[in-house]
């Protein structure tokens, strides 16, 4: 009987010292991003990502740090290196979660960079993944909150273009507000709850 | 008591494990240090990030034999298996990727559009809003250096070879008629819809050992593999309408199209210089089904396409014109796979099919021709290491041709004859480093029907100049059998032969692409034989002969001016050959020494518009006057052209799209005819072979209906 204890209090231990590893690897990387050192982040998620094996959520939040730096720089080869080695990370992620709505949606913004960065180019080809996308994950997950939002913001920039009303889909950004609200903690530790404070920015169109 | 001490001895056990630290530099192989590599010890969380002098230090309690990884975007990741207390002042060099961007390419000879090519020169809108093009995504080509204007033909001409010596693939598949079948001085156009390929590789020489039987050049045309949505597309136009679906399921997809044509009702409208007795009318379909496997994709298309059409051409011989009628039926269909193997064996196979059927009039000669092709191809692929790869492949052609002709002249005569050839091809694609790439193979061909076999070497080199300029070298032998025109009256024949040295400049900065091409080309063994056309009593022989040199030039930019994108394409052509009757070597009517195209295409974007032109220039041609005595030593006069379009977004959805070739009514002369005759005072008369009309019109709406209203059909316009 003793034994047995000793045994499961070991493993017990082990596991422990495991998740708090887990843990205080993907704290420190959220710190790095925040901190800006966005390569080290990178490489941390990426780091911990190759050790967890099964775990999607590094390789996600990994590709999510590549795909929003894109938004920043100018350089078309660190944009187009980013893009790939980001859209390899999500294809990574997705082999461990499959039907997964949050890894769509940052491949649709993965998508957004594209045409964002050479819309003569890429204009036209990613335009329709991007909305292909969002309409995946929101089949998904009908109440996703990012889903709802950054799908709105896309569709308040096409509707720049054709030089029609943004405001139109104004209402869509209540929804997002709501379903943030209503967002339930997850079970799983670090599973995505961002973006609420993105919500004053795709607001802005409704001024 | 005693679990609880053992817990707090195993924590604090697992605390005081030694830690080892491992310290080291990245660099690359010129000794440039990395920052921001991504260093750490195979399944675990130790590690770190280089910093700004490429070192990098951290701690681990991880024991024995580790492996450490190092990797950074661009360059290939290195592994390192050591005892993890000898990981100290490591010095990791890392080589570049060599599949990464701003590597060299191998590029001589060839055009790619498309947004994964890393030398893409136009990106797939281009070939479809290119002034002048009318959705034929040929003659948008037309609009590229090595290319001849031959506007009453519609193929391409390539460097100064004629059009028979061009090729064209779907997926790797040979497309036996892709042209719509027509007749003297009526362009055709492709026989594709444009919106089924996602990227095309045009080469103008020194080509892949997986191509043969082509003279000049290939064209290769890859279809969609993924369509992006669900959609209906309706076409309307001044000369007829279409109407497209595609469906998505989770692993496969199917996109079904059918066009009518009929140019009556244009043709009632604007005067045509040819007398139409039956304008030209018809009806095509297809079909693409694509399917995804777990390692592989398979695709399936098929097309149908039915035309029609009588006229009657002008003759300086027959003073009542000639009458030409022409019924084409074709069936082609093509079947590819392409998958992994597993073990870096990739695998690509397939076959195409093709059924082409003429019913021909020609004054009151009928001519009925059948003809059936098959083509069946496997290419296996091993990637030894991301600097070496190897190709090898076989494919087997069969071609069945049978033909009866009645006249009230001569009895009916029949030909009928197979032609069959059997290829096998290998080349290897070898990366010294990211600055120098090589790519050398080999293809030998044996055809059955005429008997011979042939190998050809093909090479090509490729250095990195600097990080935006490259140069490249090509050499290949090529050799191409002769065509039914002949081949229904002899098959003793040794096949023509070409060969071909390629120097190629490229640059490329941000948006802006300066290419230079200059190349040598010989042709040997070509057809020649005695009577005006190839026919049952002339005599052929290989005796012909020629070469082509020349100078071509490309310029695209898309930075400098805001919503306008450009390109410029001049190329300077020499050529002379003697084949089929010439009774010396000549340059033929096609080969316009100078040519010249500008594409210019301006988003306006307050008017939702597409506004594009192209200018093409072409030197006078080259024809020949009985009268002079002297062949071919006559130029026509220059040959101008201004091509304007209108694509106007009424909505997300809806495209309204004008154009108009040739706004500035250019009198263009490709050609004149001489009688055979001459007149009282030992003239030879003449008649000016033109345009059949001046200036064409398109007026069309197109409309786009999905779920997310987002697309629209300017891919195909």
């Amino acid at each position: 009987m003793k034994t047995i204890l000793i045994t499961l209090t070991f493993f017990t231990a082990i596991t422990l010292n495991a998740q708090a590893g887990y843990e205080k690897g993907m704290t420190k990387a959220f710190d790095l991003w925040e901190q800006n050192k966005t390569d080290e982040a990178i490489n941390l998620f990426e780091r911990i990502a190759r050790a967890e094996k099964e775990n999607w959520l590094p390789f996600y939040y990994a590709a999510q740090v590549h795909v929003f730096t894109t938004f920043e720089i100018k350089d078309a080869k660190e944009i187009e290196s980013r893009l790939k080695k980001a859209q390899d990370f999500l294809n990574e992620a997705k082999t461990f979660s499959k039907d997964n709505a949050e890894i769509l949606i940052v491949e649709a913004m993965l998508n957004t960079a594209y045409v964002v960065y050479n819309p003569s180019v890429y204009g036209m080809t990613h335009s329709a993944k991007v909305e292909e996308l969002y309409q995946k994950a929101k089949a998904l997950e009908p109440e996703n909150p990012r889903a709802m939002l950054y799908h709105t913001e896309w569709k308040m920039g096409g509707a720049k273009f054709w030089g029609k009303d943004p405001k139109a889909f104004c209402p869509e950004i209540e929804k997002a507000i709501l379903y943030f609200e209503k967002e339930a903690n997850h079970d799983e530790p670090f599973y995505p709850n961002w973006g609420m404070n993105q919500v004053e920015r795709v607001q802005q169109n409704c001024k | 008591m005693k679990p609880a001490f053992t817990l707090f001895f195993i924590l604090f056990l697992s605390s005081m494990i030694a830690q080892t630290t491992i310290t080291g530099t990245v660099t690359d192989n010129k000794e440039i240090p990395i920052t921001g590599a991504n260093i750490y010890l195979d399944g675990t969380y130790d590690g770190s990030s280089s910093d700004e002098n490429g070192t990098f230090s951290f701690t681990s309690s991880e024991t024995g034999q580790q492996t450490l990884i190092v990797s950074f975007l661009s360059f290939e990741t290195y592994y390192l298996l050591k005892e993890i207390t000898d990981m100290k002042d490591l010095d990791i060099k890392l080589k570049e990727d060599v599949n990464s961007l701003g590597s060299v390419v191998l590029n001589a000879g060839s055009f790619s559009a498309g947004d994964n090519s890393k030398t893409s020169v136009l990106t797939p809108l281009d070939i479809v809003t290119t002034a002048g093009s009318a959705g034929d995504y040929i003659a948008a080509l037309q609009t590229l250096p090595g290319t001849s204007n031959v506007s009453e033909d519609g193929r391409l001409f390539v460097r100064g070879g004629d059009a028979n010596e061009t090729n064209i693939y779907i997926d790797g598949l040979r497309v036996f008629q892709p042209f719509l079948a027509t007749t003297n001085n009526i362009p055709t156009r492709g026989r594709f819809s444009s919106f089924l390929f996602k990227g095309t590789n045009f080469s103008t020489g020194g080509y892949s050992a997986e191509f043969g039987d082509a003279l000049s050049s290939v064209l290769l045309l890859n279809t969609i593999d993924e369509p992006d949505q669900e959609k209906t597309e309706l076409q309307f136009i001044n000369v007829g309408l279409g109407g497209g679906n595609t469906q998505k399921w989770k692993n496969s997809s199917l996109s079904v199209n059918a066009f009518y044509i009929n140019l009556k009702p244009y043709q009632d409208i604007i005067e045509q210089r040819v007398e139409w007795i039956k304008p030209y009318e018809s009806l095509s379909g297809e079909a693409v089904y694509r399917h995804k496997f777990d390692n592989g994709l398979l695709k399936i298309y098929g097309g149908l396409n039915y035309a029609d059409f009588e006229l009657i051409q002008e003759d300086i011989n027959v003073p009542e014109g000639a009458n030409f009628g022409l019924k084409n039926r074709n069936l082609y269909l093509n079947a590819s796979y392409n998958g992994s193997l597993g073990n870096d064996w990739d695998i690509t196979t397939g076959a195409s099919f093709a059924n082409d059927y003429n019913d021909v009039k020609v004054v009151d000669t009928d001519i009925d021709d059948d003809e059936n092709s098959f083509h069946l191809k496997l290419k296996l692929r091993k990637r030894f290491s991301n600097r070496f790869k190897l190709n090898l492949g076989a494919e087997q052609f069969l071609n069945t041709f049978s033909e009866t002709a009645d006249s009230p002249d001569f009895d009916t005569f029949k030909t009928r004859y197979s032609n069959n050839s059997t290829a096998i091809f290998t080349e290897a694609n070898v990366f010294f480093s990211k600055k120098l790439a090589m790519q050398i193979g080999a293809r030998g061909v044996h055809n059955e029907l005429l008997d011979y076999t042939k190998i050809s070497p093909r090479a090509s080199l490729a250095y990195k100049t600097s990080s935006k300029s490259q140069i490249s070298l090509a050499y290949g032998d090529f050799y191409q059998a002769a065509k039914n025109d002949v081949l229904k009256y002899t098959t003793t024949l040794e096949p023509e032969k070409s060969s071909h040295y390629i120097l190629n400049y490229l640059y490329q900065n941000n948006g802006r692409t300066f290419r230079a091409e200059g190349y040598y080309k010989t042709y040997d063994n070509l057809i020649k034989f005695d009577t005006e056309f190839a026919e049952f009593d002339s005599n052929f022989n290989n005796t012909g002969d020629g070469y082509a040199t020349g100078v071509d030039i490309f310029w695209r930019d898309n930075k400098s001016i805001k919503n306008l994108e450009y390109w410029a394409s001049y190329s300077y052509l020499d050529t002379e050959r003697n084949y089929k009757n010439y009774p010396n070597k000549a340059t033929p009517n096609f080969a316009a020494t100078h040519n010249l195209s500008l594409v210019t295409k301006y988003w306006i974007s307050d008017w939702k518009s597409l506004l594009s032109t192209t200018y093409n220039f072409a030197s006078g041609r080259p024809y020949n006057d009985p009268n002079t005595g002297v062949f071919q030593n006559q130029k026509t006069k220059t040959f101008n052209s201004l091509n304007f379009s209108w694509a106007y977004l009424i909505s997300q959805q809806k495209i309204l799209y004008f154009s108009v070739s040739n706004v500035l009514d250019f009198d263009n002369v490709f050609n004149y005819q001489y009688s055979n005759t001459p007149n009282a005072n030992g003239d030879f008369a003449r008649r000016a072979i033109k345009p059949n009309a001046d200036q064409f019109f398109i007026l069309g709406f197109f409309w786009t209906i999905s779920t997310d209203k987002k697309d629209n059909q300017l891919d195909n316009l």
